[in-house]
């Protein structure tokens, strides 16, 4: 059954390993909205042969699972003379495969800038780079910024993930915990209750900001 | 003999299959008013987009200010533009938009500054004290620091038209700038449009259905039709002693539309 | 190892555990998610309560720790089964809840004035739902179901780390044995692909064969 003694006893061993499964979310997530957005911007781009190889990325690393990915990478980059730290490897996983899925959301965002914004960008004479950074993106990212924020509470509930490739971030403390002492139902239950506390409130919070920019952008 | 502004040599547009200009020449002096009338589809909005860069040429050459928009020079040779080259000639148009295309994300003040800071370099200060003065000539400095937004159609083309003038360019284009307004709006842009107009030193390209209008205002009138300029003079001769058929055909079915 | 041994391997004994996986987890989630999806929107406050705890509480957490929680957790209070069991539940569990969600906004997406019309034409409650709102809401639902049936089967892949013999399992296996790590994991990340991208294409192709002519 449950002890209350041993669950007290090791919950700041698990809290001391969230530092990681946080850091490993933002740096991936940093990692992910940069990639994505030049994903996006490429896959829009009028060569064509670099919008389809974009594109056929982009579809393999959808269409793959990210264990796999994570694994590819610790595992096969060593044999090119490219060994990777856990963390390293792990936050690269991470952020390659999100990259993808924050490209499509950039690319919708900006599909729904109107095109009567870029003529007026080209009336203006600014360049390409300006009528992107001054008027497409502030335009297009906006709107999108609470499907970002889920994608990012997403990469945080993936992070256990990493534990695979031998990172030791809550999930693998929790299972360190529970081979020593035989008992995986506190540790796994605190794990459980560490992400749904605060996964759930931060989604609570990017649904409030939807509609807060839902009224502003509709209205 | 002044030399034109800008001149089109045998431009052709093709979308597809579909011809929508076929060899047009045609010159601009500077300062001068030009109205294109005519039906939809005639490809009288195509002209003046080719002249915005906004469409590609298909073939023939424009000309700003002496200097080719689509090509360049190169040994004696004409060869495609570089992008810098486009930049470099297309700072002598601008263009206001049927559907105004302001920056939703700016203020008004900051949609006016925009492009003086970013494109023209213009130093903050300056670009501020020229833009709220460009705003208070369209009569919209109050509305300085409100977005688009709360607008209504005509102020919102007011504000678009204050952005294009303070880039100072020699040839301004005007599609349809009253089309997508309210009819009791269009008043309040008109008279911005022939306020401009009458200060003389821009050349102007104005599409337009207000045909009471373009006769106010322009110095020639061009008739397009299936893709070609079919007649152009001055107001007064166009519309009292229209030579070809087909402008007869188009005049009275506005004059029918108008008496409604 | 040849390249065609370790494909041959891989596929042998990986395989058919992914993809039965994949089926029957897929069916719990749709069934799953259309209960919770509809019991969201009951006026039964407990019905309400017990289907809002469910989405929440598993959309919140991870599938993995959900995963680790049913195989290990579990027959600690007696509830013990087979690593295929508890995979099962534990993907059809949590896409279940995802499913509810997509169930739940395709719902509330159809236009009042259908709702209006069925009270007009006298209908019941269920009935309306079942001829007049269901139909519909199901159409708009079959882009994101595409897109929630490709994540189920790659996160089939987690199982191998509750040692279930799936093709990930498998290549950890085969990579523990021989020395062929870039193969193995490269083969790994294309049969993936094999498997997923014909699945994709046949999405489009349903919602295309579904909607045609209707909207």
């Amino acid at each position: 059954m449950f002890d209350f003694q041993y669950a007290i006893e090791i919950f700041p061993t698990i809290l001391s390993a969230l530092r990681i499964t946080i850091s490993a979310t933002i740096v991936g997530f940093i990692l992910a909205f940069v990639l994505g957005l030049v994903l996006a911007m490429l896959s829009r781009t009028k060569v064509k042969t670099i919008a389809t190889i974009t594109n056929g990325v982009i579809k393999f690393i959808r269409n793959t699972p990210l264990l796999v990915q994570l694994y590819f990478i610790f595992y096969v980059f060593p044999s090119f003379g490219l060994t990777l730290s856990p963390f390293v490897a792990g936050v690269l996983g991470l952020g390659i495969h999100y990259s993808t899925y924050l490209s499509e959301v950039f690319r919708s965002g900006i599909d729904a800038v109107p095109v009567g914004q870029w003529e007026v960008g080209k009336a203006l004479n600014f360049t390409q780079k300006q009528t992107w950074t001054r008027i497409i993106l502030p335009q297009a990212v906006p709107p999108i910024v609470p499907v970002i924020g889920n994608y990012f509470i997403t990469m945080f509930k993936e992070t256990p993930l990493l534990s695979a490739i031998t990172l030791v971030e809550i999930l693998q403390q929790a299972k360190i915990l529970g081979a020593n002492s035989f008992s995986y139902v506190e540790p796994i239950t605190i794990v459980g209750i560490l992400f749904f506390v605060l996964s759930y409130p931060a989604s609570l919070l990017i649904k409030q900001l939807e509609n807060k920019l839902n009224k502003k952008y509709q209205v | 003999m002044t030399e034109p502004i800008v001149r089109y040599n045998q431009v052709s547009k093709y979308f597809g299959d579909l011809q929508v200009l076929n060899k047009i020449d045609f010159d601009i002096m500077p300062g001068e008013k030009v109205a294109l009338i005519g039906p939809s589809g005639s490809g009288k909005t195509t002209f003046a987009r080719l002249l915005m860069t906004l469409e590609s040429l298909s073939s023939g050459t424009i000309q700003v200010d002496g200097q080719y928009l689509w090509h360049e020079e190169k040994d004696g040779k004409l060869v495609k533009a570089s992008s810098k080259h486009l930049r470099e000639v297309r700072q002598n148009i601008g263009m206001v938009f049927q559907h105004f295309h302001l920056f939703p994300h700016m203020t008004v003040l900051e949609n006016v500054m925009e492009a003086q800071v970013t494109v023209k370099k213009t130093p903050e200060k300056e670009a501020e004290k020229i833009s709220k003065d460009m705003l208070d000539k369209v009569g919209l400095l109050e509305k300085a620091d409100v977005y688009p937004a709360q607008l209504s159609g005509g102020q919102k083309q007011r504000v678009a038209i204050a952005r294009a003038l303070v880039m100072k360019p020699k040839v301004m284009i005007f599609d349809e700038p009253t089309s997508a307004l309210d009819p009791e709006l269009v008043g309040e842009v008109l008279e911005i449009i022939k306020e401009i107009a009458d200060e003389g030193e821009m050349a102007m390209l104005l599409i337009t259905h207000e045909m009471d209008f373009a006769l106010e205002v322009a110095d020639r009138i061009a008739f397009f039709d299936g893709g070609k300029i079919v007649e152009q003079g001055s107001p007064e001769q166009m519309i009292n002693n229209p030579e070809t058929p087909r402008l007869n055909e188009f005049l009275s079915r506005f004059n029918a539309t108008n008496s409604l | 190892m040849s390249t065609l041994e370790i494909l041959g391997s891989l596929l042998k004994e990986g395989l058919l555990v992914t993809v039965s996986l994949t089926f029957f987890s897929a069916i719990l989630a749709l069934v799953l998610g259309f209960g919770s999806g509809l019991a969201r929107m009951s006026k039964s406050k407990i019905i309400w309560f017990i289907a809002g705890t469910y989405v929440e509480l598993f959309r919140g957490t991870s599938l993995l720790v959900q995963l680790f929680f049913i195989y290990f957790v579990l027959p600690m209070f007696g509830l013990r089964m087979s690593a295929m069991v508890a995979a099962v539940l534990a993907i059809g569990l949590n896409f279940g809840a995802y499913t509810s969600e997509v169930v739940r906004s395709a719902v509330q997406a159809i236009d009042v004035g259908q709702r209006e019309a069925s009270v007009a034409l006298n209908m019941t409650r269920q009935q309306m739902m079942r001829r007049i709102i269901i139909p519909q809401a199901f159409i708009r639902m079959i882009p994101n179901l595409g897109n929630q049936l490709i994540e189920l089967f790659k996160s089939t892949s987690l199982v191998s780390l509750i040692t279930l013999t799936d093709l990930t399992y498998q290549a950890n296996v085969l990579n523990g044995s021989t020395l062929e790590t870039t193969k193995i994991y490269t083969l790994l990340l294309l049969i993936y692909f094999v498997l997923a991208w014909p699945l994709t294409k046949g999405m489009n192709v349903l919602e295309r064969k579904l909607t045609e002519g209707r909207f």
